[in-house]
Order: C-alpha cells, then structure tokens, then sequence
C-alpha cells in the first residue's frame, strides 16, 4: 500500500478526533452524572426512565391522597372520640337522674340544662371541619347539621382517596351514620339529648329510662365509627410507609437505569484522557519526518 | 564513434529530467491541496521504433529521450467509489443533523419534558379530586393544563422551525448547485481548449463535481476529448457547457426550464428533502397524536362530569383543536376554575352529585398511568425517536469511515508522496548532472578530434 504524508495527516486527525469524542463523551457522563441524556443515548433505557419518572411523580400524587386521607380520618376518629366523652357524661348524668328521683327539682334542673349544653356541644362538634370542609357531610357543601335546629344537611355520598395503585379508601362517614338516623323512629343522638333533657327536668322516670336505652345505642353507633375511621387509618397508614418505600424503589431503579456509574466513569475518562495524550504524543512524533528531513 | 548528434541526445536528456524537475516541485507544492492528483512525467527513448521498419536499425541516428507528455494518476474506480460515498455522507450528515435537531424538541427524560408536564397536569387533577372546593387548587389545575398546552404548542413549533430551516438550506443548496455546475461547464470548455495543461484543470473540475455530489448524489459521466457531463438522478445538470439550472424556491428543489421535482439520490439535498417532506411531518402527527388523546379523553370524562353547581356537558380542552398547534382550553372552563366539572354523575339517573364530589377528577388523573393515555402515547413516540436518532448517528459514523476509507483508497494511487518526490528530485538531478557529463565528455572527445587535426 502506498501511504502518503496526507493521508497520515489526515487519519490522524481523524483518530484524534475519535478518541476526543470518546473522552468528551466520558466527561459528559461524569459532570451530568447521567448515562442516559437523550433519547438517542439508549433508547429502550430513555423509555424506561420516562416511565420510572411517571411512575415517580404519579406515586407523589398518590402519596398527597394518601396524606389527605390520614388527615381527614384522623380527624374524623379524635372528634368522635371526644363525641364519645362527653356520652360518658351524658350516661353519668342520666343515672344520676334516674336514681334520684326524690331529687329537688333544682337539680333536676341542672341535670336537664347541663344535657342540653352537651347536645349543643356534640352538635357543634358534628360540625368539625378539615382544612375548611365539614367531614361529616358527604359531599354536600356547607355545614353538615343546622346549629340551631340540629338538622341534617348533609347528603350518604362517600368520599375516596385513592392512596395507592388500584387501592381506594373511603374516608368519610357521614354524620347519619355516626349520630344516628333523623328518620329512624329515635331519631339522632341530638333529638334523643332532645328529648332526654325535656324528661329530666318533667321528673318523668320512664321517659328517662327509655331514653336512656336510646342513648346507649347511640353511645354504641359512635363506638362502632371510631373503631370503623380507626381501622381506616390505620390501614392509610401502612399504605403511606408502603408508599414511601415503593418510591424509594422507583427512585433506585431510575438511578440504576439513567445514572452513570462514577467510579466507572472516572475510570473510563483517565482511560480515554490516557488513550489521548498517547495518540497526541504519537501522532507528534510521526507527522514530521519524511525524506526532506534527511536530504541535504 | 562520436557524433555530433550525441550532444543532442544529451540535450534531451537534460530536458527531460528539467521537465521532471519542474513536476516534481509542482507536485511537492500542491502536496496538500485539495483534489490534486500527483503528476507524473511520461518518457519514451528516441530511436527504438515502435514500429519494425526497414531502416530500423543499428545504424539510426536518432537517440535520446522524449516526452510524451505530463499525466495525471487517477484510480478510475476507486475515485468513482469516493465520489459516490461523498453523496451519500452529505445525505448522512444531514440527517444526523436533522435528528439531533429533532431530540433537542423532546428534552426527555427530564423533569421539564413534556412527559413531567403531563404528570404535573394529572397530579393537578389529582388534587382537585383531594379538594374539590378549594378555588387555589381548582386555579392551579387550570395552570397546569395551560402549561400543557404550551408544552405541546412549542414542541410543535420547534419542529415546524426545523422543516423551516431546511426549506431555507435548500434554497441555498440550489444557489451554490447552480454555481458549481456553472464552474463546471466553464471547466468543460477550458479543458476542450487546451492540450496541455489540462490536468490541474480536470482537477479542479474533479473536486467541483464531488462537491456537487455531496449536495445533489450528481454523478459525471466521461465524455470526450477530457470532458464530463454530470446528471442528477438520470437528468443533466452539466451538458458540455451547458448548465440546466435548478431552483428550490419554496424549501422543494426543481429543475428550473419545466419546474419538474429533481429526483436526488442519497446527498444532502435529498435528506434536506425527506427532512421536509417525512421526518418532520410524521413526528407532527405523532404529537397530534398526543394532543388529540389528551383532548378527547378528558374531554370525555370532563363531559359526563358536574361542575359544583351540578351543570354538566362542559369541555375542558376545545373541541376543535386536536392537534399540537391548536390545542386550547376550551371557553367552557378558561379563567372559570369552578366550572371544572370534578363531580362524577350519580348512577343510575344519572344525576348531580353533591358540590364536594371529587370522583370524575380522580378518574381522570388515573389517565396519568394508562397504558392508553397520553403520557404512554408520548412514551412510544421518544422511542421511535431515540431509535431513529440513533440510527442515523450509526449511520453517519458508519458511513464516515467508509467514505475515509474510499478518500484513502483514492489518495494511495492520487496523493502526493513527499519521500518518492525526494527520491524523484534527487534521481533527476543526478540524472541531469550525469547527462550534463556527457554532454562535457562530447565536448572533450570533438576538441581532442580538432586539435588533432592542427
């Protein structure tokens, strides 16, 4: 083969070119700390990692959801275990009113306005809200019962939150389930208080005594709530501490699909720095010399 | 026996060896200019006839040597080969160019992508299904699906800026096509001129044609008399000195005597045209393809939905515009974050939920990870791109050390040795200097034949 002086000129340059290529190749990995740029890097890896990122982002969505869930139902189960102390008192004074029935009329009295004071109390409570939004009345907007009447606004919708891929929670109840039916023959806990008050402070023993099986079952209908939303939590717990290590799973197999290796990398661009300054050097020390040199 | 006519078969040889003196220093000095083949004197003796004749014999008195003339070495083939290369890696080139161009439109993966776009978008719907009745989370929603919007708008208008830029390159192509062709032509008829000098002409002409080759896959064809006709797919550009001009006025390369398309093969010209033509036209649909999914899909949901005032049948996304560049919010819900219909109907009825319902937001944030929604269309569409980018870097740098390798091939034959013209210049001095010699000893030998006369 005949080999002239420009066509080692110029496939040296060429080879220099390449291993320059090369080497910037490697710094780019090493300083974006990406193995996987553009799509045209690797395109199976570059569809992978979109999808690892949607998936990423999308367990984020799920995990607000599921964080909202726990706040709601959380919520919801301390307001109706405070609902249920104060049915304690209410079961305190009830007694109280049906053993003493050679009791004054003050205290009977009492007893009746301090029942009523509870009702109202319970009843402002069924009006708890979480961030701005009662939570005891489905979907309807507004407050779940009238202040002044005690009547329910609300609607039996249910309210999901979606905490994790194909797994919903519901985390309302409403307030006719906590408090009881205004269209059962009872009536709710706040129309049973109602009437309870109204037989205490009459002296009538039997209205008491019914009343007093009444409230008991709404003690239980409350009971019931708090281990159904307690239940609920707890389970939109455990889903959020699956969540996050779910995530931290997604988050580990993206970096292993678009991340470089840095050891690797740092590795490969000594390498390629090396490869460099060698074909420099050689190609340095091959381009000059030719014929000219040695004829005088 | 000496003879007078020794002194003139000295004096060809020191004319010969001056005239290989003379090719040798313009080969050294054209060493590395482009397209230059090497030169290369061609020498015949005088006195052995070619021909047996009757007085073809010892007794002739011609000798010494002649030149026949100055040729140049050209591998025929394996310049033909390079030539056709040369097109080909104009063609490569471009389309690299065409590619890269094109991924720098879909910045994936990333967390500014569009993909991450249309995850934020989802997540707003997301939200709103958590908060139905919150106004901030209702108006960053319709943020979001603006910002969508204009993801979509300027993926498409970058795209459009490429077919753009490519119309304008062809525009140029055709004006430097035209120039060159004309140079050719002018080649054609000085080498038809003159009998001599005609190397460096033709290759001058040579380089012209391979630059046409890059722009336009043309292709020569030898004729007589050292000229070339050159054709760009089965049609003349160059006839003799004729040129037929071609125009790309409007971004689409046309013969400009009957505006007929020109048919380029493999070349710059012809990937500008597929640029134009394919390239950017599908990836447009393929985001089309984008667009309109998102449209009809939430539209769809968004439809059956109901406001919190229980109205229900409202767009979220204009109807009419289903492609990339007229995507819009549609009228039913822009600026007005409590029309987004976030309550899913009551079944059966179907009737209004009540004003807090989130349901229908919540299933169309499940869009977010269908493997039939957007995001996954968008997915299919950077694979398609990253797998054609990176064919058409592998080729380009395929196709660059194939066309190294036929510049090398024709350069073994073609290029300019600085040893061998070393060795060429010393073997014609010495050549010169031993003829100079001989002329001297002539010279002695008749002055001893005169002197020995007085």
């Amino acid at each position: 083969m005949r080999v002239t002086n420009q066509m080692m000129l110029r496939s040296t340059l060429r080879d220099l070119n390449g291993s320059l290529t090369r080497l910037q190749q490697s710094q780019t990995e090493l300083s974006t700390g990406r193995l996987v740029r553009k799509p045209s890097d690797d395109p199976t890896k570059a569809t992978q990692a979109m999808s690892l990122r949607t998936s990423t982002r999308v367990a984020d969505h799920r995990q607000r959801a599921a964080e909202d869930a726990s706040g709601w139902l959380d919520t919801a189960g301390s307001t109706v275990m405070s609902g249920l102390d104060m049915m304690d008192r209410v079961k305190e004074l009830t007694v109280q009113a049906s053993n003493s029935g050679s009791s004054s009329a003050t205290s009977r009295t009492a007893i009746s306005s301090e029942l009523r004071s509870l009702r109202d109390e319970l009843l402002a409570m069924a009006n708890t809200r979480y961030i701005d939004r009662p939570i005891f009345n489905g979907t309807a907007a507004g407050q779940a019962y009238d202040p002044t009447t005690g009547a329910y606004l609300g609607n039996a919708a249910t309210v999901i939150r979606e905490v994790a891929p194909d797994t919903v929670v519901q985390v309302n109840m409403s307030g006719e389930q906590i408090f009881g039916s205004q269209s059962s023959p009872e009536g709710d806990i706040f129309a049973v208080l109602d009437r309870l008050a109204t037989a205490v402070a009459n002296g009538d023993t039997a209205g008491v005594a019914a009343e007093h099986a009444n409230t008991d079952a709404a003690r239980l209908r409350m009971t019931e709530a708090v281990g159904v939303l307690g239940a609920r939590a707890a389970r939109v717990e455990d889903i959020r501490g699956r969540n996050d290590l779910q995530k931290e799973r997604l988050l580990q197999s993206l970096s292993e699909v678009e991340d470089a290796d840095l050891a690797q990398s740092l590795i490969a661009v000594k390498a390629r720095e090396n490869a460099y300054s060698a074909a420099l050097s050689a190609a340095a020390k091959v381009i000059p010399p030719s014929l000219v040199d040695y004829l005088r | 026996m000496v003879s007078i006519s020794s002194m003139y078969t000295s004096l060809s040889g020191l004319n010969a060896q001056r005239k290989v003196l003379d090719v040798t220093a313009h080969n050294i000095a054209n060493e590395s200019t482009p397209g230059y083949h090497r030169q290369r004197v061609e020498l015949r003796p005088i006195g052995v006839s070619s021909v047996a004749a009757v007085f073809a014999g010892q007794n002739s008195r011609v000798g010494g040597v002649d030149i026949v003339g100055v040729n140049r070495l050209v591998d025929q083939l394996a310049e033909n080969r390079f030539l056709a290369e040369t097109g080909a890696q104009g063609g490569t080139t471009t389309m690299r160019a065409t590619m890269e161009a094109v991924e720098l439109a879909f910045p994936e993966p990333s967390d500014d992508g569009l993909a991450a776009v249309l995850d934020d978008f989802f997540g707003g719907w997301s939200d709103v299904a958590s908060r139905p009745g919150d106004p901030a989370t209702r108006t960053q929603l319709l943020e979001r699906a603006q910002t969508t919007v204009d993801a979509l708008h300027r993926a498409d208008a970058d795209l459009r800026t490429i077919s753009d830029t490519a119309k304008g390159a062809v525009i140029d192509l055709a004006s430097d096509v035209n120039a060159i062709a004309g140079q050719i032509a002018q080649l054609n008829k000085a080498i038809t001129g003159s009998a001599n000098a005609a190397n460096d002409l033709s290759d001058q002409r040579d380089t012209l044609v391979r630059q046409l080759s890059e722009l336009t896959g043309a292709d020569p064809r030898p004729q007589g008399s050292g000229t070339v006709d050159v054709y760009i797919g089965g049609r003349a550009i160059v006839s003799g000195n004729f040129v037929f001009e071609v125009d790309g006025a409007g971004g689409q390369l046309r013969w400009a005597d009957d505006g007929t398309n020109v048919v380029a093969p493999p070349s710059k010209a012809a990937s500008l045209a597929a640029t134009i033509n394919d390239v950017v036209p599908r990836y447009r649909t393929m985001l089309d393809g984008v667009a309109a999914q998102l449209v009809t899909q939430i539209n769809t949901l968004h439809n059956a939905g109901y406001d919190p005032t229980g109205a229900t049948g409202l767009n979220f996304f204009d109807p009419a515009g289903v492609t990339a560049q007229s995507i819009a919010l549609s009228s039913d819900v822009a600026g007005q974050p409590n029309k987004i219909a976030a309550g899913a109907p009551v079944l059966p009825g179907p009737t209004a939920p009540g004003p807090l319902d989130g349901e229908q937001a919540r299933s169309i944030a499940a869009l977010a990870g269908s493997a039939t929604g957007p995001g996954a269309t968008y997915r299919s569409l950077v694979s398609t791109l990253g797998v054609e980018a990176r064919a058409a870097v592998r080729r380009d740098s395929i196709q660059g050390t194939v066309t190294a390798a036929a510049e090398a091939t024709a350069a073994e034959v073609g290029g300019v040795s600085l040893d061998e013209e070393m060795a060429n210049l010393v073997a014609a001095q010495r050549a010169y200097e031993a003829s100079a010699r001989v002329m001297s000893t002539i010279d002695e030998l008749l002055g001893t034949l005169i002197n020995l006369g007085r």
